[in-house]
């Protein structure tokens, strides 16, 4: 999976609008990055990914590349 | 792991009965915004929940349900050996309730009666107590009882509880039976205990100053919730049904806690149930904590008079944390349909 597929993945997962994302965007400053998007990048990571990703590890997270290094 | 099979039980019928006032969540937009209660929806699946009156208490759902259930199956009061109350939504904070209801319903003195404090998984663990009494005990008659009024604790304002939970009591009548058996795991992750919490209100805060009010509301984190789920419970049900050769493709229903669709739908995934086989009640009901899985039943199966015997597989899951399955066959009509009331104890004499 490329870079651009997974941030197109995360986009959609977040419900956000295709191509909005950059590697450098910073979580906290997407409106739709809650408590539910917590439990969809969790969902994702074990479905899609075959991870078991932890709560806390996702709090860490603290720009959009921290996730997609993380599907490696 | 704690398993086994109990021998000689059969279920008899259950009963549930949920308050008359419906809440939709739709009508929250105006407290969290449109957005934020859409994507809610969307999300649990709770488009309304039935929650009760002040007065209404868990200790008078319960009390319909087990009224109705006992007419139903003609027991007599003082046949009814033990009642077992699950709740976390007690009337008071002592005595315990059963005690109460076991005066209310009319039952024998020489009946066992006790509370257990048990949420997601109370029915799982409800069933594996009355039918190891009487399988092992000589005992042929138990009221299970599990219900709950969540809503009451909850902080209207907080967007992550007040939208979530649906109240009900029901009734489960258990009866010795030559030749049926129970199958079951139960666990226990209390390495979890904060998941879902009221940190205060009991002994641990007594000689505590510095209580906020909402230490007295219940927390969640939803997060570490639905990992446990996909983790713990999916590996824990997986090794239930290898270890005791139930086949996925021969059981006719999975009755899983109504804890959110996501969860619910992830869960089935995982375990490659199809979503026909997992009946949902909470789109209507709201997460129902304890009662969720003989709610969901009722709701299913409570308007199907066939002789049919189905095979279940029921998995409890949250709060403890706690978790455990149950695997049996049984009748489909001995649900009783879905029981609407707004009645509480007044404190008269119901006998």
């Amino acid at each position: 999976m490329t870079v651009k597929e997974k941030i197109n993945l995360l986009e959609e997962l977040l419900l956000v609008e295709k191509d909005t994302l950059k590697e450098t965007t910073e979580l906290n400053s997407i409106g739709e990055w809650d408590s539910m998007a917590v439990i969809s990048v969790i969902a994702m990571f074990d479905s899609v990914f075959g991870k078991d990703v932890k709560t806390e590890e996702i709090k860490k997270f603290k720009t959009v590349k921290d996730i997609i290094d993380r599907m490696e | 792991m704690a398993d086994g099979i109990i021998r000689n039980v059969e279920i008899k019928g259950i009963a549930c009965a949920v308050p008359e006032k419906i809440i939709r969540n739709e009508t929250y937009a105006s407290v969290f915004g449109e957005d934020k209660v859409k994507k809610f929806i969307n999300m649990t699946g709770i488009k309304t929940r039935h929650v009760a009156a002040d007065e209404q208490c868990t200790s008078d759902l319960c009390y319909v349900a087990a009224k109705n259930l006992m007419e139903r199956l003609g027991w007599d009061p003082s046949s009814i050996d033990a009642l077992i109350l699950i709740t976390q939504t007690p009337d008071y904070a002592v005595p315990a309730t059963a005690c109460v209801l076991q005066y209310r319903l009319g039952l024998s003195e020489d009946c066992i009666a006790f509370d257990i404090n048990l949420g997601c998984s109370a029915y799982v663990y409800g069933i594996w107590q009355a039918a190891t009494m009487i399988s092992t005990q000589n005992i042929n008659r138990v009221l299970l009882l599990v219900g709950d009024t969540s809503n009451y604790g909850i902080n209207p304002k907080d967007s992550g509880t007040a939208m979530i939970f649906g109240d009900g009591g029901t009734a489960t009548a258990l009866e010795r039976s030559e030749g049926k058996e129970i199958k079951y795991f139960l666990k226990t992750k209390g390495s979890g205990y904060k998941c879902i919490m009221v940190p205060a209100g009991h002994a641990r805060s007594r000689s505590k100053t510095n209580m906020k009010s909402s230490d007295y509301e219940l927390a969640m984190n939803g997060s570490d919730i639905f990992n446990f789920t996909i983790t713990d419970v999916q590996k824990g049900l997986s090794d239930f049904m290898t270890q005791y050769s139930i086949d996925k493709n021969n059981v006719d229903m999975f009755v899983f806690h109504q804890a959110n669709l996501f969860i619910i739908k992830h869960l089935s995934n995982k375990l490659g149930i199809p979503l026909g086989k997992v009946p949902i009640s909470i789109d209507r009901y709201g997460n129902t904590s304890g009662e969720s899985i003989p709610l969901t039943l009722v709701d299913a199966l409570g308007e199907d008079t066939s002789e049919d015997s189905i095979k279940l597989v029921m998995c409890g899951f949250g709060v403890g944390l706690s978790y455990g399955g149950i695997y049996l066959e049984m009748k489909k009509s001995i649900c009783l349909p879905m029981i609407y009331t707004n009645y509480y104890f007044n404190g008269d004499d119901e006998n």
